[in-house]
């Protein structure tokens, strides 16, 4: 997949590509425009020229539903849990259903089959995630760290292709974050899923993304494999600071 | 006059069939009417303002068609629901995009054009004076209705039939609504209420939802506004003043947000209220006894929202999760 996107302001002029099936880290320092870029990209914001790419097609401008049932699934970086419905209905919601529409709602013999089936599917994606002992709770009653997990299972209900995760680590505790990476990798393996996720873990971006894309100040600094960036003076001076930087000397 | 006659309050109105029946029939009327504000804020979580217009625009709709147009009875039902729920599209579509609170004044603003316009285009409303003219099917059918009556037994009343029919109505469409929200389509109009960017970004079309929960909600407002016009027999503009659309909010938050067993609750409980106070016996002139029944209306709405906010169906943990966010 490639997305070329360029707008003024909180974005100017960005422009990247992502590689079908890799696990690509767009980092750089808060204000650098990152959820921004994925608000435009996933048709929540109307950019300000440019155009958006997704398997060679030009996406730009597309309503966010749309986009969301062609198999681009994006998170929040504030979880939206539906808090007033349980765990088990956030998962329902995203599964698609002939019941979805008016006119077929009140029949029911004309959707409980694929809605015995959706719930069958939440329940075990729930149990991977561990959160299938809370499945009639309010989702509200979940902790943070749930709640992310639950965003992330009610994500994958969509069967997405490319997944966009607005930091999907922040508040998480380490042994559940080991857990939702450990999720991400086996997603990209056993389903090729492509996965672009923003995040300020450096640790976790070195070590599990396959290219790092750099923003700041609104522009892309660079892209390139972990390796390479961390090691651009660019990148060291604009985000990782000068304290870190030396850091990393010494780590050679 | 001793300080013992100031307030006197018979109560032997509660024998009194007549009392009752019309209690039933104005809360059957008031509860479908709720029912469509249910299914936009408690549900869906739109602030329809205008449900008083919808009922006018249906209502009209199928009076105008019997009187002016000689269409018959079944059909101008039918065309006054058409009216109604195409009145919906037309105003959700440039108002729905709007912020909340603009889109609430948006369709109260729709609700006071049909008043007006009801009020002054005479020849085909009949203004101020009213429209009337359209009970002669209801008429028959109601004969009829009393005679299955008197083989029960019961003698003839005064709008039994319609209280019949009312009932009858009212519990169906009570009933059909609440299962069409425990379907998925419903889950969506939930997920709408709560978040509608985490809707959207599960591949749902919100603003076709929000549109089909307003349209419906209209054609809940025509049905109720038919009943009112068999009712009352004529159609007048200071019928579907918004004070109407006050009272569905009122029964809407008196049976709990998102309970449609709640309206059923809420609007016998409210008309009750109202209607019981007209009996209460006090020296002041009959506009502000008037004026003092709205008062205790607005007094035990206060005592709720302080005492039991969730209504009395709504669950306090809803409203505890709401809060937190």
């Amino acid at each position: 997949m490639s997305k070329r996107f360029a707008g003024v302001l909180a974005v100017d002029r960005a422009s990247f590509t992502v590689a079908q099936g890799s696990i690509t880290a767009l980092i750089g320092p808060n204000g650098a425009g990152k959820s921004t870029l994925f608000n435009v990209v996933t048709g929540f914001e109307r950019g300000d020229g440019g155009d958006v790419y997704l398997d060679g097609r030009s996406i730009y401008g597309r309503a966010p539903h749309s986009l969301a049932r062609r198999g681009m699934v994006r998170t929040f970086q504030l979880t939206k849990a539906l808090a007033v419905m349980s765990v088990l209905d956030n998962m329902l919601l995203a599964a698609p259903s002939p019941g979805e529409r008016l006119g077929l709602a009140a029949v029911r013999p004309a959707w409980r089959g694929v809605e015995r089936r959706a719930r069958a599917r939440a329940l075990e994606l729930l149990s991977v995630f561990g959160l299938a002992e809370k499945a009639d709770d309010y989702a509200g009653t979940l902790s943070g760290g749930q709640r992310k997990l639950l965003e992330l299972a009610r994500a994958e209900m969509l069967e997405p292709r490319l997944m966009l995760l607005d930091e999907p680590l922040a508040g998480v505790n380490r042994t559940l974050g080991r857990a939702l990476l450990d999720h991400i990798q086996r997603l990209r393996q056993d389903r090729r899923v492509t996965i672009v996720l923003i995040e300020h873990d450096i640790d976790v971006v070195m070590r599990h993304s396959d290219a790092v894309v750099v923003m700041g100040d609104g522009h892309v600094i660079t892209t390139g494999p972990p390796d390479e960036v961390r090691r651009d003076p660019r990148v060291i001076e604009a985000y990782l600071g000068k304290e870190q930087a030396s850091e990393l000397e010494n780590d050679g | 006059m001793s300080a013992n006659d100031v307030l006197a309050v018979s109560f032997s109105f509660l024998t009194n069939v007549d009392f009752w029946i019309n209690v039933g029939v104005l809360a059957t009327t008031y509860g479908v009417f709720a029912l469509g504000i249910q299914l936009n804020v408690g549900t869906t979580g739109i602030f329809n303002f205008g449900q008083a217009g919808f009922m006018a625009a249906g209502s009209y709709a199928m009076g105008i068609m019997v009187v002016r147009w000689d269409v018959p009875f079944w059909v101008a039902l039918l065309g006054g629901i058409a009216v109604a729920a195409v009145a919906g599209i037309l105003v959700g579509l440039p108002s729905l995009r709007l912020r909340a609170d603009y889109f609430a004044i948006s369709t109260l603003a729709f609700s006071e054009i049909v008043r007006y316009v009801a009020d002054n285009w005479d020849g085909l409303t009949g203004g101020n004076l009213g429209l009337f003219g359209y009970t002669d099917s209801w008429n028959a059918i109601s004969v009829r209705i009393d005679g299955w009556l008197e083989h029960l037994g019961i003698a003839p009343h005064f709008l039994l039939p319609l209280l019949v029919v009312n009932l009858a109505l009212f519990l169906v469409l009570a009933a059909f609504v609440a299962l069409l929200v425990r379907s998925p389509w419903g889950r969506v109009l939930n997920a709408i209420r709560e978040d509608e960017d985490a809707a959207r970004a599960l591949g749902k079309n919100t603003f076709l939802y929000k549109l089909q929960s307003l349209s419906l909600s209209a054609a809940l407002a025509a049905l109720a506004g038919y009943m009112l016009a068999i009712n009352i027999s004529i159609l007048s503009p200071a019928n579907f003043d918004p004070v109407l659309t006050a009272y569905g909010y009122v029964i809407v938050i008196l049976g709990g947000l998102g309970s449609y067993f709640g309206v059923v609750l809420g609007s016998f409980f409210l008309i009750f209220l109202l209607e019981s106070t007209r009996y209460l016996e006090l020296p002041l002139s009959d506009a502000r006894v008037a004026a003092l029944r709205f008062m205790i209306v607005g007094l035990v709405l206060m005592a709720l929202v302080v005492f039991r906010p969730q209504g009395i169906f709504g669950k306090r943990e809803e409203l505890i999760l709401r809060s937190r966010g």
